[in-house]
């Protein structure tokens, strides 16, 4: 017997029965997650998507700027870094990569890093406005490295792309078909944190110290 | 994790008395009860999503092998590589056959319960494997020598001076040389050592806080982002895993979710939700070559057999723990195994036996907090008062305990006998307490009055007594 009969046949002597019938299996496939009914969704406060979607990003600790054009992107990132005292290198995503970094004084490398960038920007594929948090899916053009080895990351984030609840990227992704779900899907709600020492909150655990981003309209 | 539970008294007694200890356990009490409460009222539906949670977490085990075999069967489409366990050796077997193949030198560990509850570390120790924990919390008692003594804040014990004394005696041979002692300074050095530790890694372990059927994808969250960079960055990923994590879809996920963050650390979202599926993708400049998931029986499919399926509910969130009485007085060590508090002295006994933890359903108040504010709604009370009943039955309980409880049976089946002998009794000891009217000493009890406690002594009636003369008196 294999290792996969004999626990799962352990579960079954526990539930007290054998082996579901084709029928009652085809019935499982068939409902709509474990309740079988739409996900119960809590409230969200009133206003627009962008704005409670701020609201959850800053109670985390995250900052966001508002631009009005992707071509404003490196002008935008050059005044963040520039305002922290960061120097202007960054790793970016591929994705991003046609953007004009050298124009704004940017000496980009495009790729993943292995450690060694201070800053990393990326493209979230969604943004959620429940509690603020970004969807970032890993592919040839989003290297996952960049969200995590960098002190600051910086996150582009199309408005078009902000949706209320994490229930809609579940469908979104779905709705990729062959596709499906990609090797990481990464949700980041804030900066990295730790309060594992006394239970004092302290950011910059191992991943990003600062997290920003730049919705673009 | 071998069990040290049936020392459970000396333990406690030991813990009661460290000093230290109880400056840390002071600490997190109240921090973690007012912040869960907060972030509780800010969810109005909070309620409804407990009802939905226990209703998805019953559905599941209800018909686990089915989804099980969906999962499996959906991580293989992904390329990756499913391994069943049933005991905890089987899983260690499994763990360290996985790294002698991809030839191993250096292992990253995330945060794992159950890799805590089959001894992973242990096991990978001793085949020759460098194993870091990378959460820091792990990672400090790591260097302690310690088990953890909380699920979700493993060193919740350890105060700042006596981390940095770790640091100091284990980092000289990174370069440091001073005493560290602000947490900023002390979580940074851990960051930079850790960091050569990740891009060194050849594999990366983590464990799972659900597994979802329908993709064949494995959910992690933490706050620090280490889990991120052990299951990113080495060539090889291994989850471990319980059977029970397992849900049919992302969106029963993210209801469990919802209920989560807030119920272990007030947080309305923890940072970083990571769901891994497969090994990396054609093209993909990161991610691991190989992604392996073992999931691990270890009992619980004895579990749902009977009352104790409503244990395989528990999402580990920390709540009851957080909200004990006993568990705030002790801490986590005194329980003796990988899991304390409530949940752990349902579990541990179920684990190691009654013969061994019998003692830990015991240590209850039944003062009910840990079932309120439990996300899935575990009895917990009642799952502790039927071990409590087993052990009993098992005639495993301390002698003197069955002796006076066989004799006060007897007694109350003869209510005759039993009011002339606590007549006789309240009027002797109303008589040895003098004019004081309380004891500080008594013969048989002397545990009791350790630590200046005394005891109140009856005034010489008894309640059936004066009931019966109010009686008269009001009848006249
Ligand atoms: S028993 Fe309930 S409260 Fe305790 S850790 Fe499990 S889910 Fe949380």
């Amino acid at each position: 017997m294999s290792d996969r009969d004999t626990v799962l046949g352990a579960i079954r002597r526990g539930l007290g029965r054998g082996p579901l019938g084709s029928d009652a299996r085809a019935a499982l496939d068939r409902r709509q997650g474990a309740t079988d009914s739409d996900p119960l969704l809590p409230g969200l406060p009133h206003g627009p998507l962008a704005q409670i979607f701020r609201a959850g990003l800053e109670k985390v600790a995250g900052t966001m700027s508002e631009i009005a054009s992707l071509d404003a992107v490196p002008e935008a990132v050059a005044g963040y870094l520039a305002g922290h005292g960061v120097a202007l290198e960054a790793a970016v995503a591929p994705s991003l990569g046609a953007l004009d970094w050298s124009a704004a004084g940017i000496s980009a490398s495009i790729g993943s890093t292995r450690g060694d960038d201070l800053t990393g920007i990326s493209l979230a594929w969604r943004g959620v406005a429940e509690n603020g948090s970004l969807v970032l899916l890993s592919g040839p053009e989003n290297p996952t490295s960049l969200n995590f080895l960098p002190d600051h990351h910086l996150v582009v984030l199309r408005s078009d792309d902000l949706v209320p609840y994490p229930e809609h990227v579940w469908s979104a992704l779905r709705e990729r078909g062959e596709k499906g779900w990609p090797r990481t899907v990464n949700v980041i709600t804030g900066p990295s944190r730790t309060a594992d020492i006394e239970l004092t909150i302290q950011l910059g655990a191992h991943g990003p110290r600062s997290l920003h981003v730049l919705l673009v309209d | 994790m071998e069990s040290l539970s049936h020392a459970f008294k000396e333990r406690s007694v030991h813990a009661l008395k460290d000093e230290t200890l109880q400056v840390a356990l002071h600490r997190a009490k109240d921090g973690f009860a007012v912040k869960r409460a907060k972030a509780v009222e800010g969810l109005p539906e909070f309620d409804a999503l407990r009802d939905r949670a226990v209703a998805i977490k019953n559905h599941t085990l209800e018909h686990l092998d089915h989804y099980l075999e969906r999962y499996a069967d959906a991580v293989e489409r992904s390329g990756g590589t499913v391994h069943w366990a049933s005991s905890a050796e089987d899983a260690r077997r499994i763990v360290v056959d996985i790294c002698r193949a991809a030839d191993a030198k250096m292992i990253t560990k995330g945060k794992s319960m159950v890799g805590e509850e089959v001894g992973v570390n242990g096991a990978l120790e001793e085949a020759g494997f460098e194993v870091v924990e990378t959460d820091l919390g792990e990672y400090i008692i790591q260097l302690a020598h310690e088990p953890p003594s909380h699920i979700i804040v493993p060193a919740v014990h350890k105060t700042r001076g006596q981390i940095a004394d770790l640091f100091h005696e284990n980092h000289a041979k990174y370069g440091l040389t001073r005493k560290l002692s602000e947490v900023p300074e002390m979580v940074n050095e851990a960051r930079q050592v850790l960091r050569s530790k990740y891009l060194a890694a050849d594999v990366g372990i983590t464990g799972a806080n659900f597994l979802i059927a329908e993709t064949g994808t494995s959910v992690i969250v933490t706050n620090e982002g280490n889990g991120d960079l052990t299951c990113s960055l080495p060539r090889v990923h291994i989850v471990t895993a319980g059977i029970e994590k397992v849900v049919p879809t992302a969106e029963d996920a993210s209801t469990l979710l919802r209920l989560l963050a807030r119920s272990a650390t007030g947080q309305d979202m923890t940072t970083y939700t990571t769901f891994s599926t497969g090994p990396k993708r054609e093209g993909d400049p990161d991610g691991p070559e190989e992604y392996h998931v073992v999931l691990i029986d270890n009992g619980r499919s004895t579990m749902l057999a009977d009352q104790f399926r409503e244990m395989l509910r528990c999402i580990r969130c920390g709540a009851c723990m957080n909200h004990c009485p006993v568990y705030g007085a002790i801490g986590g060590h005194a329980y003796g195994w990988v899991y304390p508090g409530p949940m752990g002295s349902v579990l541990t006994p179920l684990s190691v036996g009654l013969k061994e933890a019998g003692n830990l359903p015991n240590a209850c108040t039944l003062n009910g907090h840990c079932a309120e504010v439990c996300p899935v709604r575990i009895p917990l009370p009642d799952l502790l008062r039927t071990l409590r009943h087993r052990e009993y039955q098992l005639k495993l309980g301390l002698k003197p305990l069955r002796w006076g409880l066989a004799a006060w049976v007897w007694f109350t089946a003869h209510p005759r006998i039993y009011r002339i002998g606590t007549r006789v009794q309240a009027r002797m000891l109303a008589l040895l307490a003098g004019r004081k009217g309380r004891f500080t000493r008594m013969p048989l009890a002397g545990g009791w009055f350790k630590g200046g406690r005394d005891l109140p002594a009856p005034q010489g009636e008894t309640f059936m007594a004066v009931w019966k003369r109010r009686q008269k008196d009001s009848a006249r």
